[in-house]
């Protein structure tokens, strides 16, 4: 397990919100898919998002990243409103995040290196050595540094996943984004995905959302820690939670409910009953 | 109802000409802004041109060799089957070199592009690649638009080469006419204004095929069924515009050389 991740990286020192967003709406040729949302992302805060399928979970973070606009309200990225930006500057700052796309997103006629290194390669800052000793140290932090010169059609579904999730930590991202990482995956390998988010979590404390629909990856993000001794995902002492680890949940364009995990159990909405049971 | 769906129709044409006038323009102008990518421009130079080589020579040369077929017989009835060489060359370096090419280029790279770039929207490429600080319009857009102009430019002068053998090839074996005859009346015939004719025609369908199959490609939504509507989208389009963009430059190239 490699821990130099945790050494290089400089978590921003204020006190300002990495991500805000302030009455953002947005709609596709028909009602509002995000309708009036607000909240914010604090410095090593990982906030997850939970909501079923097709609620505008993806959009959201696509919306913090800057890959769509809002048709109303402002979205700040790291302070700097971004509902306006030019793509040129936008660039610039995405370059600053990771995101952990649903399916992967791995260009398929690139190998796992170039994927993993994509975005050192086409700043051309460092030499093909150090590029490929930073992939694979990224890839010994997911545990596949053997897919080093692998085509991504040869992988399985959580293999893809954890070179994705390689791939936005590279850079030592100031902001994390996870799409579903666990969806459509097998219970173990659901675990596995897990792990690495609350290692990255607990080893670099980069502040992160998460996007799910599973109840139980979200419970476990809350009440497991990375133990660095043994080099694994443990459970927290009963009753303990990860104060740092919050809940937001949305529903028919709404952010219905935003708070801890213990306020979530105990939430008198009706919808939020719902989905907990 | 109907005006409802007119309205709606018009509002969506005019919306996607004014998406694509934009995606356009930015494709070209990202040539003279860093970072340019002219390694990506060199590999899809390799895959336009050197790809479709062996296509555009074969409908060169059997283009010619039709048209020597067919202005033999009519050319005969007047006893002039000796310019055979003159129609031949003049109709394959100012129309059908450029055109043909273009329409074959079309057909393999237009749709390659299309279905390519919309796959790789699909599957969300394009937003990890927007999302990993690189713009996919520099990156994947524009050095397929300058490798298309450029090689289309080539792969032309290729065409209308092998039309005038395929040409030559008929009149000496086939009408059993003198083959001096047909290359020195191919070559004396040929001026100023029509080489510049034919090899200004590439530039704009080269520009055409790449900025059209691109544009559909990055505009595809709905899965893959998507991808194969984006790909004849692409296919049929670039192909009626390089016929109506042909008209619309020989219009205005005999207005400055009339013949």
């Amino acid at each position: 397990m490699s821990l130099s991740l945790l050494t290089e990286f400089e978590p921003l020192k204020d006190t300002m919100p990495v991500v805000e967003m302030r009455h953002v709406t947005i709609s596709f040729d028909g009602p509002p898919v995000l309708n009036d949302i607000s909240f914010r992302v604090a410095p090593n805060e990982t906030r997850i998002l939970l909501g079923p399928a097709g609620v505008g979970k993806s959009v959201m973070l696509k919306l913090i990243n800057g890959l769509l606009k809002p048709d109303n309200g402002d979205v700040l990225l790291f302070g700097d409103q971004i509902s306006v930006m030019p793509e040129e500057e936008l660039l610039a700052l995405r370059a600053r995040t990771g995101m952990v796309f649903q399916e992967g997103a791995l260009f398929d006629s690139l190998t796992v290196r170039d994927n993993v290194g994509y975005q050192l390669i086409e700043e051309k800052k460092l030499t093909n050595e150090e590029i490929d000793a930073k992939v694979q140290e990224s890839l010994r932090f997911v545990g596949l540094e053997e897919t080093f010169l692998l085509f991504p059609s040869s992988l399985s579904g959580g293999m893809r996943r954890r070179v994705a999730i390689a791939r936005a930590l590279i850079n030592k991202p100031e902001l994390l984004l996870y799409d579903s990482p666990t969806g459509g995956l097998d219970p173990v390998t659901s675990t596995n995905i897990i792990s690495l988010i609350v290692k990255q979590r607990d080893v670099n404390r980069t502040p992160s959302l998460l996007v799910t629909h599973r109840l139980q990856d979200a419970f476990t993000m809350c009440t497991h820690r990375f133990d660095e001794e043994k080099g694994e995902m443990v459970p927290m002492p009963k009753g303990e939670t990860d104060p740092n680890t919050t809940f937001m949940m949305l529903n028919d364009g709404q952010l219905i409910f935003d708070g801890s995990l213990h306020e979530l159990l105990h939430s008198e909405n009706p919808f939020v009953k719902e989905f907990l049971e | 109802m109907a005006i409802q769906t007119l309205d709606r129709t018009a509002k969506q044409v005019v919306l996607t000409v004014q998406d694509y006038s934009i995606f356009a323009w930015r494709s070209l102008m990202n040539l003279f802004r860093p970072p340019v990518y002219w390694s990506d421009f060199l590999m899809q130079s390799d895959i336009i041109g050197v790809g479709s080589i062996s296509i555009v020579l074969l409908s060169g040369f059997f283009t010619g060799a039709v048209l020597a077929l067919q202005s033999a017989a009519t050319l005969s009835a007047f006893g002039a089957t000796g310019v055979t060489g003159r129609f031949v060359s003049l109709t394959m370096i100012r129309e059908l070199g450029a055109v043909l090419t273009g329409i074959m280029v079309s057909g393999r790279n237009a749709s390659s592009m299309a279905s390519e770039l919309g796959s790789m929207v699909v599957t969300e490429q394009i937003d990890a690649m927007r999302a990993l600080g690189v713009d996919p319009l520099r990156k994947l857009v524009t050095p397929r638009i300058y490798a298309t102009i450029s090689m289309l430019f080539f792969l032309t002068i290729v065409a209308d080469a092998f039309g005038i053998l395929g040409g030559a090839a008929v009149t000496v074996f086939l009408n059993h006419q003198n083959g001096t005859q047909y290359f020195s009346m191919a070559w004396e015939s040929l001026f100023f204004r029509d080489i510049a004719q034919g090899l200004v025609k590439p530039l704009f369908f080269g520009y055409i095929i790449a900025s059209i199959g691109c544009f559909y490609g990055m505009k595809t939504t709905g899965g893959t069924q998507g991808v194969g509507r984006s790909t004849i989208q692409a296919v049929v389009t670039s192909s009626v515009l390089i016929i109506v963009a042909d008209f619309l430059i020989t219009h205005v190239m005999l207005s400055f050389w009339p013949s």
